[in-house]
């Protein structure tokens, strides 16, 4: 039986109510007048080269590792979801557990990055910014993370380079098999739409085409999470993650064309990657040459890249003898936030890369 | 907080996913990826047959069409890229001494290419 309710409780239940409804009201204009405060964390620029720009974190806290870490961002959405606000921030949590954090971010493609290939990423903007990493930190190596699509970009790096001075590669996330990437690639996939239907005049994919991609995932999710929203409207955390995430999913940025047509005809179409080499600036990159640790980190219930698409990483990038894999709870932004992220997800990856580097004795500051 | 979720929040969180599941169902079809292909097709004729149109009679009156200053952006994009190409090149053998030391894998001529589907 329900415990009786004493006018007590229900005299601070309605005032509880109306304190929140209050608060509901405030929250909601600030919803719809305000834009999210995103990646705050101070950065320098350390490199640049076209869009790509290669940004060093600071921080307070003392560098406790060597290598340095690089995280590759995708070339399909802002790369702030790792630094989406204070308090919810990877790089605030990478750098509060003493590594020097730096972003490569390839930034928001328009018509003069339409000749962009993989090519253009693979051999001039990551060797660039490595060495550039090297100058900055004065380390003979970096551990990089490559995320989603940064993933096969970093991979074809390490691999395509006798000497990368990769000591870690980390892979967040990151596609092998497309032939189980289902609804994002569908639409491309056994000859339905050819890549250059979805390119627009400015030589790109529209973001408004990828960002429909991801929408279609799941069309009526929305309604349930404005109810969510409006229910925790009073919330003033909740709103600020709500706001500053859904900003990060509507916006996608343009995909270059080049490279959107080797994506699919090499990438989706024949699945090369599953093969474990792939033809790229006239040479055949072999994933087996990486000789760096591999780490192959996923999300148990990715619905962007499911398991089934990244599991394969785990048999074809670098010496078997130094991959590892890392299960993880949660979904395809576990990597940047959610409630896995900072209680399961970052501590896990932090603990990786700290056991592959090297403890600085005493730390060095900043 | 799961606690707390009100019956009017835990009911639309179930309508939405009984309805949900099924247009997730429906968008993941063949079905639906066929009708999407067609659709598009269908939209870039319509467009390509009303810009074709509508160019003929501005050009009547001697004036450009959406296309044609489309057309222009197009080439002047296509000359800038070939121009920050060149500047990069420039200032690549300017900086030929901080160029990055990696060397690439040499082309594997006895690897036979990844098998075509």
């Amino acid at each position: 039986m329900a415990p009786a309710v004493t006018p007590i409780d229900l005299i601070s239940r309605v005032n509880r109510e109306v304190e929140r409804s209050l608060l509901r009201a405030r929250n909601g204009v600030r919803y719809v007048t305000t834009q999210p405060t995103v990646g705050a964390t101070p950065k320098d620029v350390v490199w640049k080269r076209d869009k790509a720009e290669l940004w060093r974190y600071r921080s307070d806290a003392p560098i406790r590792y060597d290598p340095p870490l690089v995280i590759v961002h995708s070339l399909v959405s802002r790369s702030y979801v790792f630094d989406l606000r204070p308090g919810n921030s990877t790089v605030e949590f990478l750098l509060g557990q003493g590594f020097d954090v730096f972003l490569l971010d390839f930034g928001s493609p328009d018509d003069l990055d339409a000749d962009n290939t993989l090519e253009t990423y693979v051999d001039e903007y990551l060797p660039r910014a490595i060495a550039a990493v090297q100058a900055e930190t004065g380390s003979d190596d970096v551990t990089v993370a490559g995320y989603c699509l940064g993933g096969v970009l970093a991979a074809l790096y390490a691999a395509g380079y006798e000497d990368a001075p990769v000591r870690n590669l980390m892979l967040w996330a990151t596609p092998f098999d497309f032939s189980e990437m289902g609804v994002m690639v569908a639409a491309v996939r056994e000859g339905r739409l050819d890549a250059d239907e979805l390119i627009d005049h400015t030589g790109n994919v529209p973001a408004d085409a990828l960002y429909s991609g991801f929408f279609m995932q799941a069309p009526t999710k929305q309604v349930a999470q404005y109810a969510t929203l409006l229910e925790n409207l009073w919330n003033d955390e909740f709103v600020d993650g709500y706001q500053a995430m859904a900003q990060w999913s509507r916006e996608q940025v343009p995909f270059p064309g080049a490279a959107f047509r080797q994506v699919v005809d090499e990438i989706v179409r024949r699945n090369v990657l599953m093969t474990g080499r792939m033809r790229l600036g006239g040479r055949v990159i072999d994933l087996e040459n990486v000789s760096a640790n591999v780490l192959c980190a996923f999300a148990e219930n990715d619905n962007v890249v499911p398991v089934t698409a990244t599991e394969p990483g785990t048999q074809l990038v670098g010496d078997p003898a130094r991959r590892e894999e890392l299960r993880l709870g949660g979904g395809h932004v576990t990597f940047a936030t959610g409630r896995h992220a900072f209680k399961h997800t970052l501590p896990a990856l932090a603990e990786w890369i700290a056991a592959h580097s090297d403890e600085l004795k005493p730390p060095k500051e900043r | 907080m799961a606690k707390e979720k009100p019956l009017w929040l835990d009911t639309i969180v179930r309508l939405e996913r009984a309805v949900g599941e099924q247009v997730e169902s429906f968008v993941r079809s063949d079905t639906y990826f066929d009708l999407v292909t067609q659709a598009n097709r269908a939209r870039a004729r319509m467009t390509e047959t009303v810009e074709g149109w509508s160019k003929e009679w501005l050009h009547l009156f001697n004036l450009p069409a959406n296309t044609d200053i489309r057309e222009m952006q197009e080439q002047l994009a296509r000359m800038e890229r070939r121009l920050v190409s060149l500047a990069k090149e420039i200032a690549d053998l300017e900086e030929d001494g901080k160029r990055p030391t990696a060397r690439r894998r040499a082309p594997v001529k006895k690897q036979p290419p990844p098998p075509a589907e």
